[in-house]
């Protein structure tokens, strides 16, 4: 027998599509459809401004381009350093806020 | 002459994103500027549908950096914009969806094209609510026709002034700079004597006295007063210049001042940026009569508005629209408050900050931020906006607009406190820079902001005046309020000293950096260097008169 017979069928990218989309799409979905998204996403970072954590981000990507040499990084590399440190310092109020502001509307488009 | 700021200069586009320039050129970017969208606060994104979300073509997230190449407008995200180039040859350039900026998967990392940004910014001025007559993007539409060469005729005077006070000090090895030389204390006058000696060591104001600009014997026969403050400022400026080291009585220019300025004539203790902003007002009203010329300040030149006069910028923008108006407002100086929510660079590059350990530092460049800082306006303060019709909140943001070529920054130490309902001065210490780069608080790069940064220029940035500073005078403050006491420290070609009304001292530069800063004088960068340069020789000849010719020096 040949293998090729016996190949699993080829995973087709349309099928794939037919798979349950999963709650947190589905809110992320909602989100960008009303517009809220948006919104939540200025607010959030006005918010990131005025607690001071921009400014720490660009504090540590300035040190880490000393460091390296500015003709030796790249954004993925900048992006690779601060990922992890910036979401570990937002704010405790900034997070509760944007949580209660995102409960709020789910709750309302849930309606 | 320093053209621009010369920390930063503007990258070129890598060589992938020129090689596709040349096959493509201008195409990409032509049809993708129909898909920008402008956020109110400026962001500008692509958005090629307005409903559906964007996904990436290989894995169908929609999380994360989203990438659209130029050349076949397919969506990558970060993970997979690379397979894209593998599967398709050429397509090197895309564009962040964001943000909008250029990323070369070649180089995998983000390029610059002053091209793009250009298409960029004229989408994002075409869709500013009220088109062009909002904002001042009118580096478009400025002619550059007002470049003033403020330092013409300042400085070509040297030569003359040179001459004058040109003698050879042959007693003493190291000798005090010319112009070094206490002043006498005539009853609470110590804020009288601290900004004389600021002023006298102004390099535009000490070159147009010394290189006679205001001859007194002129100026009694054309305008016939017997009192002149600029006459009396002339005096001062011989005596001070004579090379006689015994302390000085400015009883004369006293005199005078109070002539003019009766309101503040009296022994109490005054404040010096008062008694500062009232000598130019004073200098300004004389010689606009002997101009005779009623032209606005900007373009006024007599010797304070020569030497002080800028120009800022002031944007009020509504929140709702992003419609914004702008207005300008000349100074003389900069009145900053202290900013108390600065941490210290140290703190934050080492360790995670903890609120316990955050210290307050205030510097300069953060009191400069936060009067550059866009500030909401309250809500009892809304503006009526010309685009919406009606009153809305709004923000305001200053910026400098035209820098001066001596510039002052005037701390200022007093608040009313409201529990006591008096007034009450900040003692909070201020760090400050000797040099000091001005670039980040110009118009031009605070507008740049508002457009994320791109690299265009503005057609009124004119590369003859320069936006780096040296300090070279300070004025301290230290006491209360009511009773205090105020010295100038002069930093002379590199060596500080300091001015104490009649005692007058060397210094270390430390002593200087921890004084309670209340006035600061900077200079732009080329002129202190050159009025550095002249103060080479001292002259100690008996004759107290400047304008007879002496010997030269050889």
């Amino acid at each position: 027998m040949k293998h090729s017979v016996n190949r699993p069928p080829t995973p087709d990218a349309a099928e794939d599509q037919g798979k349950e989309p999963t709650l947190q799409e589905i809110i992320n979905i909602k989100l960008i459809e009303s517009g809220e998204k948006e919104r939540l996403m200025e607010l959030l970072r006005e918010r990131l401004i005025d607690c001071g954590w921009k400014d720490e981000m660009k504090a540590i990507c300035r040190a880490y381009i000393k460091k390296k040499g500015r003709n030796n990084v790249t954004v993925d590399d900048l992006v690779h350093l601060i990922t992890p440190k910036g979401r570990a310092s937002v704010p405790d109020n900034v997070k509760a806020d944007l949580l209660q502001r995102i409960r709020t509307f789910l709750m309302s488009a849930a309606l | 002459m320093c053209a621009g700021n010369s920390l930063y200069t503007n990258p070129k586009p890598c060589k992938h994103l020129a090689d596709c320039k040349l096959r493509h050129g201008f195409n990409g970017y032509d049809s993708l500027q129909n898909c920008l969208k402008t956020t109110p606060n400026g962001r500008a994104r692509v958005d090629k549908h307005n409903t559906k979300i964007p996904r990436c073509n290989f894995c169908n997230g929609s999380q994360g950096r989203l990438y659209i190449c130029l050349i076949c407008s397919s969506i990558s995200c970060s993970s997979h914009i690379l397979l894209h180039t593998q599967f398709e040859k050429g397509h090197e350039v895309a564009v962040d969806l964001e943000r909008s900026e250029l990323y070369c998967c070649l180089c995998r990392d983000q390029v610059y094209d002053p091209d793009f940004d250009k298409v960029v910014v004229s989408k994002q001025v075409k869709d500013l609510p009220g088109g062009s007559k909002s904002n001042g993007f009118e580096g478009c539409c400025e002619r550059s026709s007002k470049r003033k060469r403020l330092n013409s005729g300042i400085g070509l005077d040297l030569k003359k002034s040179k001459l004058l006070i040109s003698m050879r000090d042959r007693r003493a090895k190291s000798c005090y700079p010319l112009g070094l030389r206490g002043l006498n204390n005539l009853g609470s006058t110590c804020f009288m004597n601290s900004v004389l000696q600021a002023l006298l060591h102004a390099p535009p104001l000490r070159n147009y006295f010394l290189s006679d600009r205001h001859n007194s014997v002129q100026c009694r026969k054309r305008s016939g007063e017997k009192v002149c403050l600029l006459c009396d400022i002339d005096a001062l400026y011989s005596a001070m210049f004579s090379g006689d080291r015994t302390p000085y009585s400015p009883a004369h220019f006293l005199y005078s001042w109070w002539h003019h300025s009766s309101n503040l004539a009296s022994y109490e203790e005054q404040d010096a940026h008062e008694f500062f902003i009232s000598v130019l007002d004073v200098i300004h009203e004389k010689e606009s009569k002997m101009l005779s010329s009623s032209k606005d300040d900007g373009d006024c030149q007599c010797i304070a508005h020569r030497a002080f006069y800028g120009l800022l910028r002031s944007d009020v923008t509504c929140i709702s629209c992003g419609f914004s108006s702008t207005t300008y407002d000349p100074c003389v100086d900069i009145s900053l408050n202290l900013d108390m929510s600065n941490l210290s660079p140290s703190d934050v590059t080492n360790k995670p900050i903890k609120p316990d350990e955050k210290t307050v530092v205030s510097t300069v460049s953060g009191c400069l931020n936060l009067f550059t800082r866009a500030e909401k306006l309250g809500s009892d303060q809304k503006l009526h906006c010309q685009n919406c019709q009606e009153l809305r909140d709004s923000s305001k943001q200053l910026s400098i607009r035209r820098l001066p070529l001596v510039l002052c920054l005037h701390i200022k130490r007093v608040e009313h406190s409201l529990v006591r309902k008096m007034l009450r001065k900040i003692d909070q210490y201020l760090q400050f820079p000797f040099s000091l780069d001005m670039t980040p608080y110009l118009s031009s790069s605070i507008t740049r902001n508002k457009f994320g940064n791109r690299i265009f220029s503005f057609e009124y940035e004119n590369s003859d005046s320069c936006a780096e500073y040296e300090i070279f005078s300070v004025i301290a403050h230290s006491g209360m309020l009511e009773s205090g006491h105020y010295v100038t420290y002069l930093r002379l070609k590199n060596q500080w000293y300091k001015c104490d009304d009649a005692w007058v001292s060397e210094v270390n530069e430390g002593i200087v950096r921890a004084s309670q800063c209340y006035m600061l004088f900077y200079v732009q960068k080329p002129l202190f260097y050159k009025a550095n340069e002249d103060m080479r020789c001292v002259r100690t000849s008996p004759c107290r008169d400047l304008f007879s010719s002496t010997a030269g020096c050889s």
